[in-house]
């Protein structure tokens, strides 16, 4: 379950936020959900959902190619 | 549910108000590059940050727009905007597509009420920093690329503030046309505010809004309509950029798109991480240029609107060299990366998509930026040049001739008026013979152009190119062969051969390179790649390869050794 983040920007600060799973920039609110014991930040819920069914799937194929090249 | 009729006329308003804004533009900017080049997009948002209309301007700009101003409206808040508000942009990071593109947005209220926003983004040809034309193909950090501007409110309620003018254009080099182009942005906003009144006045609001709602859903069925007829499956194409302007290696880029029922998941996991060199696209750049491929394999009658954009999902690792991070540089991600990550999703898709896909385009704008001091006037000039490629063959045709890259619907700039408002002659501007790739379905052909640079002027320039280097032309289809390559030389007064710039100056790249003086006499020859070719060039007939000869496009040896003619 995750909850909303407020993002509070000094004015000195010139780095924007980006999504964890499409890369987009989050201006205002960050969708924080913790997975695998690693906190997550996702403009929303749709990006929670497209990262678990795509992105962690799609990593672990990846790791397991990189692992065994033959 | 509004009637078809009426749901036709609204979209059509709402397309020809951002037409509107574009003349207005043509017609008041004082910069070429708005006037002649068109380097400008026109769009109208609704007040939750939706796009509802677009016309035929830039595809890069037309999608940054889509998260310029979503984004804008999040951090600065739908509320902070008064009637006679324009709010100016330029952030790479926060959607634009590259530093020199500054976005204008206005409210449009109506009623005293919030309707929505009219918005215009245009590539100012001089915003500062290292290189005259603010395009630094060396750079390595945005503070070199020129001002860079989060959102501000650049006019309040209809009143101009003066003092954020004042430091914005005391920070680039050519003021006056700064005051001009935006001026002109600004005023193409009024206009287009002026006819949603009209619109909304003659329709009604609530008309106005469901209709704009009804035809972003009908645009959303078309597009998931046309993904479910690509069939299911997983595709993926990489292709590498010959190098960043700073460094030798190549830069790959690397796309793996999921078709899902009526989705698309484009994934671009695979590409290289940041450059240090300014060829890193932005968010806005990689998203543009995913639409723009998509668009390019559908249907065209889609009304494009933020409908249309909903069914396909991206993926852009930030920190990679398709989602630049600050402060990365990522003025030529626009003009090089855009065109390229576009034909990467189309080949992608090809194998599904045979008859609608094309091989790849030139896939460099051939970008010349020069200034100085105009000999006749003694006022410092500045100048954004670019040159158009030829595109890939499709099935059912060649590709086109000289044609600006995909990211944009630019023209060329006359030669008349370039000769007049600058201090370059030009001695030769024609098709390359040879130049488009082979295939039963040719390449279009690039371009030649020789400048020569006028007595009494020292001309300062700036170049970035792509597809210098042996291996890396625009990829063919289908049996299709490589395009031909770009080139960019110099021969300097006195010299009987033209050299690279490497070769004559020492610059780290030939292609990419800020900062060289040349004198009268010095002349330039830049060279536009040519397009891909499909199919088979074995397949060609004799009598269309006959006509390329008999045209110039084809040289009788090409038409030996490429083409299997006889003569």
């Amino acid at each position: 379950m995750g909850t909303w983040r407020e993002i509070d920007v000094p004015v000195w600060e010139t780095v924007v936020t980006p999504c964890d799973c499409c890369g987009q920039v989050v201006a205002k609110r960050l969708w924080i959900v913790e997975i695998d014991g690693t906190e997550q930040r996702f403009c929303g819920e749709e990006c929670e959902s497209l990262f678990r069914t795509y992105v962690l799937p799609e990593r672990a194929v990846r790791a397991a190619a990189d692992a065994d090249p033959a | 549910m509004t009637d078809p009729v009426t749901l036709t006329v609204l979209n059509n308003s709402f397309v020809n108000v951002c037409r509107e804004m574009g003349l207005t533009m043509i017609r008041t900017a004082f910069s070429p590059i708005f006037n002649e080049g068109l380097d400008f997009s026109c769009v109208v948002f609704d007040r939750r940050g939706n796009m509802i209309g677009q016309a035929e301007f830039c595809p890069a700009q037309i999608a940054a727009s889509l998260y310029i101003v979503r984004w804008t409206l999040e951090e600065l808040g739908v509320d902070s905007f008064e009637p006679g508000d324009v709010v100016l942009h330029n952030d790479p990071y926060r959607g634009g597509a590259h530093i020199p593109e500054h976005s204008v947005i206005r409210p449009v209220f109506h009623d005293g009420e919030l309707f929505g926003f009219v918005a215009n983004v245009g590539h100012l040809a001089e915003i500062g920093g290292m290189a005259v034309g603010s395009f630094a193909a060396d750079a390595t950090e945005v503070f070199q690329e020129g001002l860079r501007i989060p959102p501000i409110k650049i006019v309040k309620r209809d009143e101009h503030d003066m003092e954020l003018w004042q430091l914005i254009m005391a920070n680039h080099r050519t003021p006056r046309n700064t005051w001009g182009d935006l001026n002109a942005q600004i005023g193409s906003l009024r206009v287009a505010e002026r006819r949603m009144h009209e619109l909304l006045d003659r329709y009604g609001r609530e008309l106005v809004e469901q209709a704009s709602d009804e035809l972003m859903d009908y645009s959303e069925r078309w597009m998931r309509a046309e993904i479910e007829a690509i069939p299911d499956g997983v595709y993926a194409f990489g292709e590498r950029m010959e190098d960043d302007g700073v460094g030798p290696d190549p830069v790959r880029f690397h796309v793996q798109v999921t078709v899902n029922g009526d989705e698309l998941i484009v994934d671009w996991s695979g590409t290289d991480p940041q450059a240090r060199g300014p060829i890193n696209a932005t968010y806005g750049v990689t998203a543009g240029a995913t639409y723009n491929a998509v668009f390019h394999l559908t249907d065209d009658g889609i009304p494009k609107n933020s409908g249309a954009y909903r069914p396909i999902r991206i993926i852009a690792p930030p920190g990679s060299a398709v989602n630049v991070q600050y402060p990365g540089p990522s003025v030529g991600g626009n003009t090089e990366t855009h065109p390229k990550l576009a034909d990467i999703v189309i080949a992608a898709l090809a194998p599904a998509l045979p008859h609608r896909a094309a091989a790849a385009e030139g896939g460099t704008a051939c970008n010349f930026l020069f200034g100085g001091i105009h000999p006749k006037t003694g006022d410092y000039y500045a100048n954004y040049h670019l040159e158009g490629g030829g595109w890939g063959g499709t099935a059912a045709q060649d590709g086109n001739d000289a044609i600006i890259v995909k990211n944009g619907n630019c023209r060329n700039t006359p030669v008349e008026i370039f000769e007049t408002r600058y201090p370059l002659r030009v001695i030769e501007y024609s098709l390359l013979p040879d130049s488009g790739g082979p295939g039963a379905q040719r390449g279009g052909l690039g371009t030649r152009r020789v400048f020569e640079i006028e007595e009494g002027a020292e001309v300062t320039v700036n170049a970035l190119l792509d597809r210098t280097k042996p291996g890396f032309g625009a990829w063919g289809l289908a049996g299709g062969k490589q395009g031909g390559p770009a080139a960019i030389l110099v021969k300097r007064k006195g010299e009987t051969e033209f050299r690279t710039f490497t070769e004559a100056f020492g610059t780290a790249s030939g292609s990419k390179f800020t900062n060289i003086r040349l004198q009268a006499g010095d002349r330039v020859i830049i060279e536009s790649p040519g397009g891909g070719g499909y199919g088979d060039p074995g397949e060609r007939s004799a009598d269309l390869v006959t006509e390329d000869i008999d045209q110039g496009f084809v040289s009788e040896e090409a038409a030996r050794t490429a083409y299997g003619l006889e003569s």
